[in-house]
């Protein structure tokens, strides 16, 4: 009966993934042992796999402390990026007025400002969290930008026949459903770019703990490959499986109304 | 006299890239309470634009528009408005969209949703309730539409083509509905069109508009008894007049 069980993965519907995962570790190892041969430049498979068991203590830690950076920098430049975004979308004199600064911000990686970061935050959360939120603000503000800026004139006017005559309820029964799709778009690249941002930031010394941190700190500059690797591929499940919540709650719940539209 | 509605000397022109353009000269026009108006012109001569003014979207650039004896000087839910465009929130489902302007005028929630499945029911859309536009054909927004006029009991129902982009069939359907509900809610209706058929069946009175810059270049009679017949012998013999009386409005594009 067991052997029916592990046999029953190659039958079931992901049997080509499996298959094909299976055959990468294959030829990775392959790669590894007969072809690289050097630890340093290629870690194999199994030491991999080792590594995540030697390191097993420290990863909860280094994960909250990247995840509490990462919904630092997120929130804000949630809260921030909405706000902006909204008014330079409502109101054209708002737009002129901040639209060249914007655009000067936006132009520089948000990783050319960890020596500020540094300098003004010192090495506490707020110094990554603040790397993070220039990374994800701008997706966010200029998404929600497009989605107040576009609203079809008909709903305005449909809503100011049905009674809204104050600019506070055109923006609240028009305005703000109708940008939602384009902000939740607009978060889920910034959810990529943020994660992106917390290990840069903390790799490059704005932090002193994180994923980020360790990776480089702890295991690059002690040329410990195998576990930088094991880190490496804890960041990208990370980024995988929040990208995957996320779809699923907005798409799902969030956005019935347009089913099926939001994939950027 | 007592007017529902009364236009007065009404010019608009919109100011433009490539300067003024003049869309509507100087419209007189008056509605009786009740009445059901058709008005019909060729695309671009300014119904659209009619309507907004009454509706109080735009204002008039000159002359006055009078409802109940009151000058229109804005939007307001006591001319209610069925769109030519699909105007439905489409983040709202049906009852919401009909709640919203009744909860915008401070109607308590229960009261709200009440009214509104009166008139969900009114327009033949019982069970549809809890469905997204997105979930619904042509014809049953334009449904939605006026039923989220019509609740809010406006003094008049200004209709902008709003079956001009739904299939023929469904189109008789509707325009059979409309009349339905007019009987039994007794508006004052607008109703701007481009199909002489349309007019002659719906009717009390039509009103032929000219090319731009539009002027009011008739107004006609249509006293046919109700219910009316499509393929009467007075019913052809209206439509050819008005096809005549616009057939001559159309010579002026070419
Ligand atoms: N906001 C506007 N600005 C400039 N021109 C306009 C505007 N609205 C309408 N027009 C012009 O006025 C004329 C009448 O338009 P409209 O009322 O939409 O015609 P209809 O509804 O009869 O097809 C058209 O030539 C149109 O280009
Ligand atoms: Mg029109």
């Amino acid at each position: 009966m067991k052997r029916n069980n592990w046999l029953s993965l190659l039958e079931g519907k992901y049997r080509v993934e499996i298959i094909s995962l299976c055959v990468i570790i294959v030829i990775w190892g392959l790669l590894a042992d007969f072809v690289v041969k050097e630890l340093y430049k290629l870690p194999g498979p199994i030491s991999v796999f080792y590594a995540f068991y030697k390191v097993r203590e420290v990863i909860p830690l280094d994960i909250a402390v990247s995840l509490l950076h990462f919904s630092m920098g997120l929130a804000a430049g949630a809260v921030v990026g909405i706000t902006i975004g909204g008014l330079m979308g409502w109101f054209r004199v708002i737009d002129r007025a901040i639209d060249p600064l914007i655009e000067i911000v936006r132009a520089i990686p948000p990783i050319a400002w960890i020596p500020f970061a540094i300098m003004w935050l010192k090495l506490t959360h707020y110094s990554a969290g603040f790397i993070v939120f220039l990374g994800a603000v701008f997706p966010i503000l200029v998404n929600t930008y497009a989605g107040f800026r576009g609203v079809d004139k008909v709903y305005i006017d449909a809503a100011k026949v049905l009674g809204c005559d104050k600019g506070k309820d055109l923006i609240k029964y028009v305005a703000i459903p109708h940008s939602i799709p384009y902000t939740a778009a607009g978060t889920r690249i910034a959810i990529g770019i943020g994660w992106m941002c917390v290990v840069a930031a903390e790799m490059l010394g704005a932090s002193n703990a994180g994923l980020g941190y360790r990776l480089w700190s702890r295991f690059y500059l002690l040329h410990m490959m195998d576990r930088l690797v094991a880190y490496m591929i804890i960041i990208g499940l990370i980024a995988l499986i929040m990208d995957r919540i996320f779809r699923y709650f907005v798409e799902g719940k969030i956005l019935k109304w347009k089913k099926g539209t939001v994939a950027v | 006299m007592n007017h529902k509605l009364e236009l007065r000397n009404v010019i608009k022109t919109f100011n433009s890239e490539e300067g003024e353009i003049k869309a509507l000269e100087d419209i007189n026009l008056n509605v009786k309470p009740n009445e059901f108006l058709c008005i019909i012109g060729p695309s671009g001569c300014g119904k659209t634009t009619l309507l907004r003014l009454i509706a109080g979207l735009d204002l008039p650039s000159s002359g006055e528009i009078i409802l109940d004896g009151k000058e229109v000087k804005g939007p307001s839910p006591d001319r209610g408005m069925v769109f030519q465009e699909f105007s439905l929130f489409p983040w709202r489902t049906v009852i919401k969209n009909v709640t919203l302007g009744l909860k915008i005028r401070g109607i308590n929630e229960n009261e709200q949703y009440r009214i509104a499945n009166e008139y969900i029911e009114l327009v033949g859309l019982k069970g549809f309730e809890n469905c997204y536009p997105y979930e619904l054909s042509g014809g049953m927004k334009q449904r939605v539409a006026i039923a989220r006029a019509l609740a809010m009991d406006p003094s008049i129902l200004l209709m902008d083509e709003p079956f001009g982009s739904v299939d023929a069939q469904t189109r008789n359907v509707l325009q059979e509905e409309l009349l339905g509900i007019w009987k039994r809610t007794k508006k004052t209706v607008l109703f701007v069109t481009h199909s002489v058929d349309e007019a002659v069946y719906l009717a009390d009175r039509v009103a032929v508009m000219s090319t731009r810059p539009g002027r009011i270049v008739e107004c006609m009679d249509i006293d046919i008894a109700r219910p009316r017949k499509r393929t009467s012998v007075e019913a052809n013999e209206i439509r050819e007049m008005l096809l005549m009386r616009l057939g001559s409005e159309y010579q002026k594009i070419r």
